[in-house]
């Protein structure tokens, strides 16, 4: 085995030699994203229901503002499963900038694949994710006459696109919040003008009320197809076809850059930890 | 002679430090008109061998460039100028705890570790039994790593490291909190590596130790090698230049 610097990508010198490397590695990646569950449960007195209780209380926090004080959205099963699909890759913004700065140690000393660790975040996000979903059925099953249906297969497409997207978005924050740490700061006041953009706290009827111009800008959010795609798996909503190419436009295209941008700057990671 | 472990070719590490180390969003705007960074070379052009089968030790004063150099060794920073060349499976102990999760007990440490420096599971659970039975950690193994001293820290990591079957070895001072046998434990283990023909890289500290333990040194001054060979020789020009220094700071201090 011989290996020698410098080289475009720093650990190896093609892509598919890094998409390979990544590949050999996934023990490491399945490990590390166990490994953080399991870090929380020792920790925590509830341990594992945490899974379900986060996204339950979050789901009821949003009810009770939206649904209970400010009524801008009674429907249930409308407002849920917008808030775990928009919360699931909002996560991935401060996650994936977390999983490298908070690992700093570890990246400067030891040589892999750094897209690992955002992987691996995701990776546990997914578990928190489908575990919002199980919810998600437990509360609209009975408070809201939702019964999945075999629409509920379109979640084997919506799931792996939105994984792309999240990867990507988690990659493109890292690559931007590590050298310049004022980003971790804004990804809170960011990630709320998102939730407000998107089709969640308000119906989608209210967009006829507003001209076609905002109508379009309301509709270049990513969130706008990826939950309208979701609704059809989740509650069989009609699927709009615009909806469903959008968001494989979206979702491919959020992944590569993310991950371009993220192993462009690999080498120089480092010096910013 | 075969061809070397290590090459190290003309390596130039600088660094760009802002005030605080942390470049902001603000700030690097505001450096974008006047660039206000202060510049520090951690390595000035250094090139040196490591052949296989050798010990190879790197003293110099705090800041002088060893542990940057053996950052670029294990080419997790890459040099400015100049290349590396390795061959051979590299492991690295740079630094204590890394790879760890202290949250987490020893025994799942392990396979972090081990996990974390390239190994798969499978290859994790042949050495598992040999890494717990070399670290001597007894029960301890079970309990979650933030319990251990540092002592313990470092024997878990030695232990994983020599059993991912390294043909390199780096170390960065990590052997000195472990205690008299565990530091006789860890000269033989890696007495034997040598005898298997593998190179392993020390900084330490503990210059004497070095320059026994070794077969040849580099003396690192600011980011130069000031003299590389015969290790006790080159550890004994440090020692001179050291003790140089004191008087001559000591007598301006008197003056
Ligand atoms: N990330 C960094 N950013 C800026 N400067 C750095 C960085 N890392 C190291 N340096 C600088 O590079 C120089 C060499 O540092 P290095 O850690 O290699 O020294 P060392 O020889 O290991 O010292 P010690 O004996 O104290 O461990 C120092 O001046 C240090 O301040
Ligand atoms: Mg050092």
């Amino acid at each position: 085995m011989t290996t020698t610097t410098p080289s475009p990508v720093y650990y190896a010198r093609r892509f598919n030699e890094y998409m390979a490397e990544l590949w050999r590695r996934r023990d490491f990646v399945w490990f590390l994203a166990r490994g953080n569950i399991k870090a929380r449960n020792a920790s925590t007195v509830l341990g594992l229901a945490w899974w379900v209780l986060n996204p339950l209380l979050l789901g009821f926090v949003y009810f009770f503002i939206f649904g209970l004080i400010f009524p801008t959205q009674r429907d249930i099963a409308y407002l849920l499963s917008g808030i775990f699909v928009f919360h699931y890759s909002s996560q991935s913004m401060s996650g994936g900038a977390n999983s490298i700065i908070g690992n700093s140690k570890l990246l400067v000393n030891i040589r892999f694949p750094r897209l690992i660790l955002p992987i691996a975040f995701l990776l546990e996000s997914t578990f928190g994710f489908l575990a919002s979903l199980v919810v998600l059925y437990l509360i609209v099953i009975p408070f809201a006459d939702v019964i999945p249906g075999p629409s509920i297969l379109w979640l084997l497409v919506a799931l792996p696109l939105q994984i792309v997207f999240n990867l990507g978005l988690a990659a493109a924050t890292a690559r931007l919040a590590v050298p310049f740490r004022d980003i971790t700061n804004l990804i809170p006041y960011l990630t709320r003008i998102w939730l407000y953009m998107s089709p969640i706290i308000w119906p989608l009827s209210m967009l006829e009320s507003v001209s076609e111009t905002f109508q379009g800008l309301f509709r270049l959010n990513p969130m706008f197809p990826i939950i309208a795609v979701y609704r059809t798996a989740l509650l069989g909503y009609p699927l709009a076809q615009a909806d469903l190419v959008a968001m494989v436009a979206w979702c491919l295209a959020i992944g590569v850059i993310g991950v371009a941008m993220f192993i462009k700057f690999e080498g120089r990671m480092v010096r910013y930890l | 002679m075969s061809a070397p472990a290590i090459k190290v070719e003309n390596v130039w590490v600088r660094f760009r430090p802002y005030v605080d180390r942390r470049p902001t969003l603000r700030r690097s705007l505001a450096t974008f008109r006047h660039k206000e960074t202060q510049l520090v070379e951690a390595l000035k052009g250094v090139s040196f061998e490591v052949q296989k089968g050798e010990a190879f030790g790197v003293v110099g004063q705090n800041g002088a460039g060893k542990s940057t150099l053996l950052r670029v060794m294990a080419r997790t920073l890459r040099p400015d100028e100049g290349r590396v060349v390795v061959r051979g499976r590299m492991s690295t102990l740079l630094q204590l705890g890394v790879g760890f999760n202290a949250q987490l007990s020893g025994s799942r440490n392990i396979y972090l570790g081990g996990l974390v420096a390239g190994l798969n599971k499978k290859q994790v659970d042949e050495r598992y039994d040999e890494i717990v039975e070399y670290s001597e950690l007894g029960d301890a193994i079970y309990r979650p790593m933030k319990t251990y001293s540092s002592g313990m820290f470092s024997r878990l990591a030695f232990a994983v490291a020599m059993h991912l079957d390294p043909e390199i070895l780096l170390l960065d001072e990590v052997l000195a909190v472990g205690d008299e046998g565990f530091k006789e434990k860890s000269m033989a283990t890696m007495h034997e590596l040598l005898d298997r023909s593998g190179s392993i890289v020390f900084v330490s500290h503990a210059v004497r130790q070095l320059a026994d333990f070794c077969d040849r040194a580099a003396w690192l001054d600011e980011g130069r090698v000031r003299a590389i060979g015969e290790a006790h020789g080159v550890v004994e020009e440090y020692r001179e230049f050291v003790q140089r220094r004191r008087k001559e700071l000591r007598a301006q201090g008197l003056a």
